[in-house]
């Protein structure tokens, strides 16, 4: 686990973190952001592509820099860090699939992707937020692992549900109804 | 009022980041008219947070870090800059909430394909009350396009080849199942047979990603899909 071990605090210390950035341009603040997430963001572009070591070195440096840029368009009220952190390795990843010819030439796909969220305040999204975090974790933690396995390959390696159907020989069906299960597991289905 | 959502799975995937690029568009123009949808992507991208953080974590080079860390020290004056740039106080909110008077009609996730107004694209008539304009191929087989159906004008009945998706960005239409407004997302399975007709107030104008499988390609899709033969008998 990260710098305390304990999942709430370390979001609370990381946010903290984040705060410093775009307040003072903290750069102790930015090492511990990104001692803690650089090895993270580094394994999640192995997930999608095992070996490529300076492909994965290349996203740690894009990601990271544009925390350092755009700390101060994190809101923690709106979301949790992990997630908006998730988000930026993300469309990073996609970006830097458009710059290698991934994608039909002439089309911005970070900008298809980058749909905004629900960002309407509510005084109860903070708590919500945080219950449906456990609710998450827990979840996850107790996932058959034919579904983790699925969510795995759908949100780390970036697989489409063809390509997870076809890997793992299981009908299309079969893994949409997988993916569903797990969110719903994960109480992720719930309106709050 | 929106009653046809795109399901959790491909919410989940556009999430994610691994949708289909076409599949992708239409999920986000949908999110754009629908406040649950959003609340759901927020959601599921949070499970995607979580997964990061479950995954083991792979070395990271000194080399690497004092890369970044000069990059931050060099470039201090200049990044700077961009900081203030960057902290857009909630710029792309305002731009992406569809309603603002006298703001484009265009949602703000066409704007790369649709500047600004429908009506000034470069429409390519495909059959007798039907015009499209193609955006893009997302890979060989998908072909992603908006369609301007003129009000009371039908789609002949066609069969679908593979998967088709459809969000309707003005006017309305019905088919053998409903009536559907704008913000409704369809999809459509291959060999559902139905026949799309505009409501008679408007024409009718949606984004349609079709998919069709390259073992039906040539003869036999020209055969079995008329308005694909259209399209394709003028390329």
């Amino acid at each position: 686990m990260g710098p305390t071990g304990n999942p709430n605090q370390e979001v609370e210390l990381l946010s903290e973190c984040i705060s410093l950035v775009a307040n003072a341009l903290d750069k102790q603040a930015f090492t511990t952001l990104f001692d803690h997430y650089a090895p993270l963001i580094r394994a999640y572009s192995l997930a999608q592509e095992p070996g490529a070591d300076l492909v994965a070195d290349e996203l740690v440096q894009e990601v990271m820099i544009r925390v350092w840029l755009k700390a101060k368009s994190y809101n923690p009220c709106l979301s949790n860090i992990n997630t908006w952190l998730f988000r930026l390795a993300r469309n990073c990843r996609i970006d830097y699939l458009r710059r290698n010819g991934r994608f039909a030439s002439g089309i911005d796909p970070t900008e298809i992707f980058n749909q905004i969220e629900d960002d309407s305040p509510s005084p109860f999204l903070l708590a919500s937020q945080s219950r449906l975090q456990d609710d998450i974790r827990t979840g996850l933690e107790n996932l058959p692992q034919e579904q983790a396995q699925i969510l795995n390959k759908v949100y780390l390696e970036g697989k489409t549900h063809r390509e997870v159907s076809a890997e793992l020989r299981l009908p299309l069906g079969t893994v949409k109804s997988r993916v569903r299960l797990a969110l719903k597991k994960m109480q992720c289905l719930i309106a709050r | 009022m929106i009653r046809n959502h795109p399901g959790d799975e491909l919410l989940s995937s556009y999430s994610a980041g691994s949708l289909p690029l076409g599949q992708a568009l239409c999920v986000s123009i949908h999110s754009e008219f629908c406040t649950n949808c959003r609340k759901k992507l927020k959601r599921f991208s949070q499970v995607g947070g979580e997964l990061m953080l479950r995954l083991n974590r792979a070395t990271v080079s000194l080399d690497l870090k004092n890369t970044i860390l000069n990059k931050i020290d060099e470039d201090s004056d200049s990044l700077e800059r961009d900081h203030q740039d960057m902290s857009y106080s909630g710029k792309n909110k305002v731009s992406n909430v569809r309603s603002g008077a006298g703001e484009s009609s265009v949602p703000r996730g066409l704007r790369q394909f649709v500047k600004s107004d429908y009506q000034e694209m470069p429409w390519r008539r495909v059959a007798k009350s039907i015009h499209n304009i193609e955006l893009f191929k997302d890979d060989e087989n998908t072909k992603v396009e908006i369609l301007k159906i003129k009000s009371g004008g039908s789609v002949t009945t066609h069969f679908h080849l593979g998967d088709e998706y459809t969000v309707i960005l003005e006017g309305s239409f019905s088919d053998e199942d409903g009536l559907y407004q704008q913000g409704d997302f369809l999809v459509r399975n291959s060999w559902d047979e139905h026949t799309p007709v505009a409501t008679q107030d408007r024409d009718c104008i949606c984004l349609a990603v079709s998919e069709a499988p390259l073992q039906f390609a040539g003869f036999f899709k020209r055969l079995l899909n008329p308005l694909i033969r259209l399209s394709y008998s003028q390329n």
